[in-house]
Parts: structure tokens; sequence; C-alpha cells
């Protein structure tokens, strides 16, 4: 089948088209440079064109978003819908079921999301939940920070083991590249216990998050994955917690990159909740300068924002003792979930409500780190859902950052209290983000920050992952506008995945399976196979799974995505 | 137990086998095959090893429908699967109830076949760990998975659950035997208590046992919880524990390193039901101010928790899911199995894999013995005498792979070992054709309609 | 005013649906509209008048002009006023589950028994049962910790097990005797029990006030003596007599009240 979408008006960053007007043909589910007289017309005259999204960091489908499920059917119950001829009921407002994720992504013209936590053991669990969810590719990050073969081979300096390791990994559970969280930290918790900066030993291992970090960093260039490490920092969520941020990320500066189309070499999660300065929830002051003044002037370092939206939510990360903490301040329902040899994480339900100081500042500090950060390709746009809020705020977030009139109407009228300036540098920024920035930060930055290849940018033989939305840019002013914006941003005109008529006018008209997105690294078979040898008699002692009913058997990929690398050492 | 000689006449082993029986799910068994049969297990315990064995004991092979007489009759595939269809179709209240015992392949075709006919999907939470569930929904689920226990707990607490009987490896496997990381030394290593009015067998093996009396189980774990926070015992005896007891283990309990508590359903059953698993939790959760606690329900069926994960990915409900008004709905008391038959509001009834009768109150199964029953099953049991519609189905982990979660969530593909009996059919596939046929009924009632 | 009566003249073993038949949505009903409105049974739709005897009279320019009368046995009539905001319902009989669910304003009296989850998250108005309630009246949705939080419930009979659970404010008067753990979770509102108490009230009590005319069979450890007090004001309402007062539950850090008619409860003493 062959498509036009007719006089559109394109933004795709990363060709450089910012704003003109321009026909778009793809053909058998690829973009391409021409198609016959037989194309069909979609007619899109003066409607934004942009490429899917790509949200680089979510939690949409694990063990911890099911614990979710469970244990708040009040937040289910918060969602629910009636079946269609074309969707399933729906359920969820923070914690949406696996259908509902995959529509209500759709209607916002996203095309891909990541995964940000699977763990390894439970990874045909993270699988079976991609595979429930429709039409929306899903990257899985699995969690490498706090696993007890990691953390041994990185306090002896064992990088050749750590990538044979990691390599052998992604391709047994299935997984993109290496996400690390509150490194050594969620490890102790495994006593009740946690790190504070990157100095700091865990017991037992006697290692620390920086040895772990650099560890990682370095297998993750050895291998030249596509993705560089992906990290929540120690110390979320903590008042001056904001050098350990910045040592996190100054402590790979030397480490060479090794991957084709990514610039950098370490990805910031969530900079938001890793950016306050103070020492008490009392005296505490933004830190956004600070982090954007580092990931300013150093291109090794790229992140998203987890940006705070001001809804009641549910918290879940592998920071088990943050959760903890979490619980203890605001006493609602505590979950939590350790799996033995390699992480932990928790849940608590949260409030961020405006009428509260703490979510007023939290919701600045996302605002300044994003009005601060100069260029849009070191950024994203992420609420970490649903740790800051639920990913259906996505357009929301847009509104506000393409105008400054609306969040200072926001702090005037009482919306957010004073804290969301007077803690914050907010109220001196007055810079708005332009239709190409938000191209920018929702699509085209994610997809090349993960090094992807066929997503992310309108190229002749890309995937024709398209979004269009009704919106003239000649014609609105984003700033005196923003419930405009909104809209349009939460109601794509057209979702277009693989070539294929997903939504229109906001609603959902087709359902297709999502692909699953993972790594397999090749030429580092003779590494991988003595790694395992070490590994084998441990494995066997300590994990209560046998390791062939560990592995994730070809068949809960059922769509897989492979990116094949060559090792280059 | 008398003394077994080891099998040594088999064609070959099918290692890393996995035990379709208990929440253990063990995933080491060895099955030793001849001529396609088990002849052998090694590692299962008796209970898993005798559920393998026996298992053409009693074994279903041929689809039936009753007759007009209220005899079972065998029938063709179609016939069967045609008459169940159309049941369904017609039903008004429809409960499909089980999964636990089946795979989550099947669960998926089942939850197709619920939403398009508007039924309740149920398993048997509803009658074992619900009340732990509505609890964790009060105030929350803080676990780990075994081999976190193995490796690091110094202290074990079983409350109503007696595992040596229910989990026979639960002690041996992953929580008190083996040598875990941190725990070189297995079971010297480990203090194990037992909370359980009944000096049960798992008592016996423990270095204490707490014998509160029956229902007291709330008041004790309110008085440990006021124990934890400083307060001085006002009653000499709280549930009939002295005071100077509950202050030594609250003592005991805020030093060890890494404390796991599992809990069954004596603690779910009595007078406060899912209150006294909410204090519980509460209790746990206090401790982790002190030191690291952790706990898990001890789910009775192998694949029980899978069902609960399913449906919560699925719909954001755990079970009870009620799809009569086109949307999913989960109120307890109101959308659950027991409630629905009691108050004789359910007309078809589907059992997949499960034994209804068994732990139901006496209305429901009069109720059951009223309306249509479908069952899908491998084994004859008290369902297939108030059956209606018979389905053979195949032995998840041994006749038919098939995916399940452990007590902890850990998923496990479990893999095929031998071929099914020529004439039973995997569940998998047996509901995916009853969806298929219920569907083109109902796609030409509605054909009917808009004429 | 307008006068909605229904009369039941067939009982379904089936449960029917009620909420969508509240004073807010049929109050410019005509009677046409009441014959051809078909009703949630299970999976189904059924005509109302399948069950019912319709009769409409007078008009409504609004909800709050609109009284239903449901005469029989409404034991098998699930959601009746839930949601309703204003107008008043009145049950000659017994209700199903559900009766007065999320209620925000209005009247609702039912002259018989109450299925469970009488008043559950009830925010406003007023619902009276003349006769007893089974399990969770004034209760919260499984797993949210606000509960009711504003209007009042009268209950003539007895309660049954966790009354007013997760309450979060309002108020609750039983006149009769009541089961275990009234008043669980909860963080605010009031609760008035005048018969007998089974035991443990308050667990896992916040705040709020809870107070027993009647006698009280097993305390929970986690309230601690505070005082006796005589003829207390409690949230503004006046009780004449000797109460002993306790404050919990401490296993929660809880700050709540209980208060304990000391005449019958000379043991507590
Ligand atoms: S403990 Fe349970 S799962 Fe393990 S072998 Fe015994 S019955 Fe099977
Ligand atoms: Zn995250």
């Amino acid at each position: 089948m062959e498509y036009i979408l007719k006089n559109g008006i394109v933004y795709d960053p990363a060709n450089k088209i910012a704003g003109e007007k321009k026909d778009v043909m793809f053909k058998d589910g690829k973009i391409v440079e021409q198609v016959s007289s037989d194309a069909k017309i979609l007619d899109v005259t003066d409607k934004i064109v942009m490429p899917a999204g790509v949200d680089p960091h979510a939690h949409v489908a694990g063990p911890k978003l099911v614990v979710g499920r469970i244990y708040r059917p009040e937040d289910s119950r918060k969602g629910v819908t009636s079946k269609t001829d074309v969707c399933r009921s729906e359920s969820g407002f923070s914690i949406p079921s696996c259908p509902a994720t995959g529509y209500r992504y759709s209607r916002m013209g996203y095309g891909t999301v990541t995964e940000a936590a699977m763990p390894p053991l439970e990874a045909k669990h993270t699988h079976e939940e991609i595979t429930a969810i429709p039409n929306i590719d899903i990257t899985p990050l699995p969690l490498f920070g706090n696993n007890w073969f990691v953390l041994q081979w990185a306090k002896e300096g064992k990088i050749d083991e750590i990538a044979a390791f990691v390599a052998s990994w992604l391709r047994i559970v299935k997984g993109y590249g290496i996400k690390i969280v509150n490194p050594c930290g969620t490890e102790a918790w495994g006593w009740g216990g946690n790190v504070h900066g990157i100095d700091d030993p865990v017991p037992f291992f006697d290692v620390t998050a920086r040895e772990v970090i650099r560890a990682l960093a370095q297998a993750n260039e050895m291998l030249g994955l596509p993705h560089s490490i992906h990290i929540h920092p120690n110390d979320l969520g903590h008042p001056g917690n904001y050098p350990t941020t910045v040592n996190s990320l100054d402590c790979v500066k030397d480490i060479a990159k090794n991957g084709s189309k990514r610039n950098q070499t370490i990805h910031l999660t969530h900079a938001q909740f890793h950016s306050y300065a103070g020492t008490s929830w009392r005296d505490v002051e933004s830190g956004a300068k600070e982090v954007a003044d580092y990931i300013n002037n150093n291109k090794h370092v790229t992140c998203d924002i987890g940006q705070v939206t001001l809804d009641e939510t549910t918290t879940m990360t592998a920071d088990g003792p943050m959760e903890f903490d979490l619980h203890e301040l605001n006493g609602l329902k505590w979950a939590n979930k350790d799996i033995e040899l390699e992480t932990g994480s928790g849940i608590v339900p949260f409030i961020y409500s405006g009428k509260a100081p703490v979510p007023s500042f939290q919701w600045g500090v996302g605002l300044e780190l994003f009005l601060r950060i100069k260029d849009p390709w070191q950024v994203c746009l992420t609420t970490d859902h649903p740790n800051a809020g639920p990913f259906i705020r996505y357009p929301r977030i847009i509104s506000w950052l393409m105008s400054n009139e609306r969040r200072q109407e926001m702090m005037d009228n009482g919306e957010v209290r004073v804290w969301s300036y007077k803690r914050t540098g907010l109220g001196t920024l007055d810079r708005e983000y332009d239709f190409n920035e938000i191209a920018t930060i929702t699509r085209a930055s994610a997809a090349k920050i993960y090094g992807y290849q066929d997503r992310g940018e309108l190229t002749p033989g890309y995937n024709a992952d398209i979004a269009v939305y009704d919106l003239n840019p000649n014609d609105i002013d984003p700033s005196k506008e923003p419930a405009a914006i909104e809209h349009a941003f939460g109601n794509a005109m057209y979702t277009i995945k693989d070539g294929q008529i997903l939504v229109k006018d906001g609603e959902v008209v087709k359902v297709v399976p999502s692909h699953t997105l993972w790594t397999d690294v090749k030429g580092f078979e003779e590494q991988e196979k003595t790694v395992m040898e070490e590994v084998m008699p441990t494995f066997t002692r300590f994990y209560t799974v046998k390791f062939e009913n560990y592995q994730v058997q070809d068949h809960f990929t059922p769509n897989p995505t492979v990116t094949e690398v060559k090792a280059s050492k | 137990m008398a003394y077994e000689p080891p099998v040594t006449d088999y064609d070959e082993i099918v290692e890393n086998g996995t035990c379709a029986f208990c929440g253990c799910n063990c995933d080491d068994l060895d099955f030793l095959i001849k001529d396609g049969h088990v002849v052998g297990v090694r590692h299962a315990c008796r209970l898993g090893a005798s559920k393998v064995m026996e298992d053409m004991d009693q074994r279903l092979l041929v689809p039936m429908v009753r007759d007009e007489n209220g005899e079972l009759q065998e029938v063709d595939w179609d016939t069967a699967l045609d008459k169940a269809a159309e049941l369904i179709a017609g039903s008004v209240r429809p409960i499909f109830y089980g999964w636990s015992e089946t795979s989550i392949e099947t669960m998926k075709h089942g939850i197709h076949l619920g939403e398009l006919v508007g039924a309740v999907l149920d398993n048997q939470a509803t009658i074992c760990h619900g009340p732990s569930l509505q609890a964790v929904q009060n105030v929350g689920y803080p676990v780990a998975t075994l081999g976190e226990v193995k490796n690091r707990a110094d202290m074990i607490v079983y409350t109503g659950s007696n595992p040596m009987n229910s989990h026979p490896r639960h002690m041996a496997r992953y929580s008190t035997f083996p040598r875990g990381w941190f725990r070189q030394r297995g079971r010297f290593d480990r203090t194990v208590v037992t909370m359980d009015p009944k000096y049960s067998d798992t008592a016996k093996m423990s270095d204490i046992w707490i014998g509160f009396e029956q229902n007291g189980d709330y008041g004790f774990y309110n008085a440990i919880r006021a124990a934890l926070r400083g307060k001085e015992i006002d009653q000499d005896f709280v549930s009939g524990i002295p005071k100077e007891d509950i202050m030594e283990l609250a003592e005991a309990m805020k030093n060890v390193q890494f404390g796991a508590l599992y809990f069954g359903l004596g603690l779910t059953h009595t007078l406060s039901k899912q209150r006294n698993i909410d204090m519980a939790i509460e209790m746990l959760t206090d401790l982790n101010k002190y030191t690291k606690w952790v706990l898990t329900p001890m789910r009775g069926h192998f694949n029980v928790n899978g069902f609960n994960i399913f449906m919560a990915l699925e719909m954001g409900f755990p079970y009870g899911v009620d799809f009569a008004r086109g949307y999913p709905r989960y109120m307890n008391g109101e959308t659950n199995t027991i409630d629905l038959l009691t108050r004789k509001e359910c007309d078809v009834f589907m059992v997949i894999a499960a034994d209804p009768g068994a732990h139901y109150p006496g209305g429901a199964v009069k109720h059951l013995a009223e309306i249509p029953v479908i069952q899908v099953d491998i084994h004859w049991g008290p369902s297939t005498e108030i059956a209606d519609v018979v389905l053979p189905g195949s032995f998840i982990g041994l006749e038919c792979a098939g995916t399940s979660y452990r007590m902890d969530g850990v998923p496990i593909y479990m893999k095929k070992a031998i071929d099914k009996p020529e004439t039973c059919r995997d569940d998998e596939w047996i509901i995916q054709e009853l969806h298929e046929r219920v569907k083109k009924i109902k796609a030409k009632e509605a054909a009917v309609a808009s004429k | 005013m307008k006068i909605i009566t229904l009369t039941l003249k067939k009982k379904s073993q089936i449960a029917l649906e009620f909420d969508e038949l509240i004073p807010d949505k049929v109050f410019n009903w005509e009677k046409a509209d009441f014959e051809n409105y078909q009703v949630p049974v299970g999976n189904r739709r059924f005509p109302l008048t399948d069950y019912f005897d319709i009769e409409v009279e007078g008009d409504a320019a609004s909800p709050e002009e609109v009284k239903m009368i449901l005469d029989g046995d409404f034991g098998r009539v699930k959601y009746i006023g839930c949601k309703m905001s204003a107008g008043e319902i009145i049950v000659n009989g017994d209700a199903d589950l559900h009766c007065g669910a999320e209620m925000k304003g209005g009247k609702i009296t039912v002259h018989g028994d109450a299925e469970s989850y009488a008043g559950r998250e009830m925010k406003g108005g007023e619902l009276e049962i003349m006769g007893s309630t089974r399990e969770f009246c004034g209760c919260s949705y499984i797993g949210d910790w606000r509960g009711m939080s504003g209007g009042k419930i009268t209950l003539h009979g007895n309660a049954g097990k966790q009354l007013g659970e997760c309450l979060s404010g309002g108020e609750i008067f039983v006149k009769g005797d009541c089961d275990i753990l009234a008043g669980i979770h909860m963080n605010k509102g009031f609760i008035q029990i005048d018969g007998d108490v089974t035991r443990w009230p308050g667990g896992q009590m916040k705040n709020g006030n809870i107070l027993i005319k009647g006698k009280l069979g097993i305390l929970l450890e986690g309230f601690v003596y505070d005082s006796i007090v005589v003829d207390p004001e409690i949230d503004g309402k006046s009780f004449s007599g000797k109460y002993i007062k306790y404050n919990g539950d401490i296993a929660v850090n809880g700050k709540g009240s209980l208060y304990l008619n000391a005449e019958k409860n000379r043991e507590y003493l």
C-alpha cells in the first residue's frame, strides 16, 4: 500500500526540516522518496507532521507494574472504559492495563517506548506484558547495576568479564541495553540499608557506585551497544543530591564512545529527581542550574526529565530504599519486590498536589531543567511514567514548555505553591519551546540517544512511523493557547505505525501487535563462553530456578526487532 | 514411607522439568520416560511425584455430554464443543472459574471469551488467598523472591501455614535448609518460628512455636505492633500468649539481619479474615524501620498467582473480574464466584482445571447442581459428577508446555516431556475452540437482530 | 414534584442494576421513557416493564424535584441511588448491594435491610436504613484509603463487620449492635453505636471518634487509656453519662478517640 501525506507542515529534526510544507510518502511500511500515481492521498494541509513519538523512559510492562495493578484497584477503576468494536476495555489512570497502555500512547502519536527496568529473572513476565501491549514498540532495558556478578567483577576491575556477561544476558533475557538503578544502593536495601553518594561502599561486596558505573560504561563501550548506559543515580529525591548526580555523570567522562549514532556515553534519567540542593526538605533549593550547566558543558551526557504533572500517581522504581523512605513520608501503602542476585524495587502511591510545597517545588525543578538545557538533542520529555505522573500528561507538559504565560499564570493563581518559583529559578526563565524543539525532545533526540536506525526520523528507508496533529503552526500562538496545544498533542489526527493508520482523529481505529527491540552482540562468543563457565556454578547454587528455565525462550518475543552489534574488540 | 527401589528401566531423562502442583512450582525435576510414559520422577516431593505418577488414574480421556437421562455419554469433540459453546452463548450470568492449574496461554483465550460474552472470570483466590489480596490492596505488598530468602534470611516465620504438609519442598529447597550466599551453613544459620494454634509438623521443625488461640490472630499482631512501638503490654495474656513472650519476640524480630514471613490460609480464614493479613503486613512494614523483612503468601496451586498476575496485566484487577456490563468490574462480595453461586445468580458455570466442590460452602455447591456446568480438566472429580459437558484437557508441564508464575511471581516456562493421550486436547486449544464457536453464534445472533 | 413509583411484579434471581435510574438521570423522563428502558441484568438488558409496574406523576425541572418510590422486595436490585446528588428515593422493602454508594446528596430511606456496601464512599446526603446491614456499610472502595467522606448514615438495626471502614468524614449512627472492626482504618469522622459491640472497634484507626453506648467484648492493645470523661462533647455533639476515653490505634501512631460507656463496661475501669 502506498500513501502520500499531502501538504503537511513537517518537523523532522534529524533531517533538519523545521516546519516546511512538504509531502511525506510511504510504501509497504517504510518512508520512501517517491510513490506511484496509485498512492492513496491523505490530505493534511497545514497540519503538523512529525515522526511518531519515541519515549526514552517509562515503566509500562513487568512485575512492578502488575504489583501496582494488583494492589491499587482504586487506580485501575479510575480509567475503566467500555469495550468498542476496535478496542478492548481499558483500566487504570497511573498504571493502565496493558491494552490501555498501547491505545493511550497511540492516541498521542507515539510509536516506541522504553520499558526502563526489566529484572532479568522475571524478564519473561516483562515480555508477556510487552506482547499484551498493542500498537507501540517496546525497548526493555535489563537491570545490571546491583547484579551480584557485576558487583564482584566491578570490584576486581574485570571489564572484559562484565562485557561478556552483558552480551550474554542481553540475549538470554532479550534486552536492549544497560540500565543502572541506584547502583549498590538497591543491593544495600537487601539488608534494609542504602548507600549515599557514589563513593559509599555497599556491605559485603565492598564496591562503590563509582566503580560499578565506570565498569558498566566501559563494558558498554567495549561492546559498542546502540544505547549508552542508562542511569538512575544514587540519592534520588534527596535534598542536596545534585553533587551525586554530577559526580555520577563526570565519572565516565574519560571513557571513549564506541557506537555509531549516539553522541553520549551516559544517559541520566529523570534528572528532575536528582537536581536538588539544600540539606533537608526545610531548606531545599533547586540544583537544576548546576545539573543543566554540567550537561550544557558536556556532550557525553544526555538526559530525560521526569516532569512532575501534579496528579495522584503510583511511584515505582528498582530503587527499593527510596520507596520505603517515601512510604515513611506519606504513610501510604508500601509494596516492595526484591529479586534474588539482581535487583529490588518498591512501589508507593503518591499525590503530587499543587497545593503542597514539595510537589510544587519538584514541578518547578523539572521545568527549570527543560528551560536551562540549551541543546534539545541532550534532553527528552518524560514523566518517568508513572513516577512523576502518567504519560498521558505529555501533551500538557508540551503546553507548559511552549507557554511562559501559562507557567506564570499557574504560579500566580496558586495552581502551584510559591516553592515552585521561590525555591527554583523557574520564575526568571521565559524561554518558550517551538514546535521543532518539541519534535526534538519527544522523538528525534530519544531515537538518536538509543541509536535507533529505523525510527525517529522521516528518512527514506525508515519505518513509516508518523504522527499528524491537528494544528496549523502558522496559525496558532502556543504561548496564548495552551489548552489547544494540549488537546491536539493528546489526540493525534493520524498515528501511523509501519505504514498502517492506527489512530484517526484521536480514536484508535486499528490494533496491531507491538515489536520488542533487543540487542544481539556478535563477535564476542569466545569471551561469553568463558564467562558462562565462570557464572554457571554460582548460578546453580544461588538462584532458585534452573538456568534452562531462566532464559527467555524465543516465543516470548513473537515480533522481535533485533539490533545486531559487531563487538569491536 | 516405604522404601522404593530406584527406577532403572527407562528410555530417556527429561531434565529441568517443572512440578505443576503447589505454589513452589519446582523446576528441577527429572522425568524418567519409557515408551512415552513417565516411569519415575527425581527431586520431586511425594505430592509432586504422586501427581505425575498417578496421572493416568481417573484420567478423563473422551469428551462427554450428559443426556436426557442424566447420564454422561461419550461424544466426539465437535458435539461436545458445540454444546458447551451453545450454553455459554446463551448464558446471562456465566462464571468461568478455576485457571490456577492451567497455563497463561490458556487464560489468554479465556479472557477473550469472557469479554465477548460478559462473563465473570475468577480463580481459586476467591476461596483461598482472596483475603490476602484484599489486605495487600489495603496496606501493601512487601515481597521478595524465594532466592532472596535462601541467600539472606536468618529468621523465617511461618504463620497460618504448614508447609511440611502443603508445600513439602518450601523449607528444603527455598527457605530454611538450603545454603545461601550469606547463609553458608543453611539451617544452622537461621531461626525458624511457627505461629499457629496447632502444633503442626512445621512447628515441630521450628525453633520457636507461638500457639496463639483460634481467632486470636488480629489481637496478637496488634499487640506485637504496640510492643514494637515500645508500649508495655497491658494484658497479661494476649490471644493466649504471655505478654513477656510477645515483648521478647518483638525484640528478636527487630534484631535479625533479614526476616521472611510466609503466611497461609490459616491466617486468612479466621474471624477477621483479610484484617489479619492487613495487620501482619503492617507489622512487617514497621519492622523495616529497624531491619529488613519481607513476606509472601503461601499460594496453593502452582499457577494461582499466575491468574492474578495475568488478569491484572490485562484488565487491572486480580480475580473476580466481571465483564457483564461490557467493562471490567471488581468488587469483593459481588463479582466473586461464591457470592454469585450462593445468591443463585450464576446460570452457566465453566470450571477449568479446578475442583469447585471441595472448598465451597454448601449453598454454592447446591446451586451448581442446578445449573449447566462445563468441565475442562484432566481427571475425573467431583465436578465431573455435576458436569453437563466434559472436555478432557492435557497435563501442563508434562504433556503440554505453558507459562506459570510461582508463588513469588517468578515466571517459569514449563516445558513438555511426553505426548498427551491421543483423544485429549490441550486446554489452550479447547478454550480457543470455544471462543471461536461462541463468536460464530454471537455473529449469527447479531445478524438476525440487525434484520 | 415528580413521583415515580416502581412496584415489583417479578423478582429476578439475577440482580438488576439501578445505577442509571437515579433522579439526576431520570428527572425529565416520562412514563414512556421508563417503559422503553432496558435495565441491566447480568450480561444483558431486559425491559424494565418485565419486572415493575411503573407510574409517573407530576413534573420535575431538576433532580431535586424527584421522589422515587420503590415498592416491594428490592433485595435483588443493586446500586439503588448510586452516585445520586439530589432528590429522594424510598425503598419499601430490602435493598441489594451498594445502596446509596457514592451518593453526593439527596436522601434514601430503606424500610427493610440493606445488603453489603450500603453508603460506600458516600460524599453527602442522607441514607437511612430502618433494618440492618451486612458488611462494609459506609466503607471505601477496596484499596482506597479514602472512604466515606461526608453525609450521614443512620442504621436502626444492626451493623455487620467493618462498618465505616476507612471512614474519612461524615457520620454513622447505629441504633442496634455492631460486629467486629467498626471504624477500621478510619481517619476522620464519627461513629456512634448505641448497642453492643463484639470486638476490636477502631482497629488501625488513625483519627476520628468512635462512641459506644453498649457493652464492648474485646478491646485492642493498640488503645491506650486516656481518662474518664463525664458528659463529653464530641464533634459538636453532647453526650450525657460517664465514658472511658482511649486513644489509638497506637499500632499505626493513631490519634483517634474511642469512648466507652463506663457503666456498661465496668471491667475496663
Ligand atoms: S514442593 Fe510443591 S512444586 Fe515442589 S515438588 Fe513438591 S508439590 Fe511439587
Ligand atoms: Zn524510571
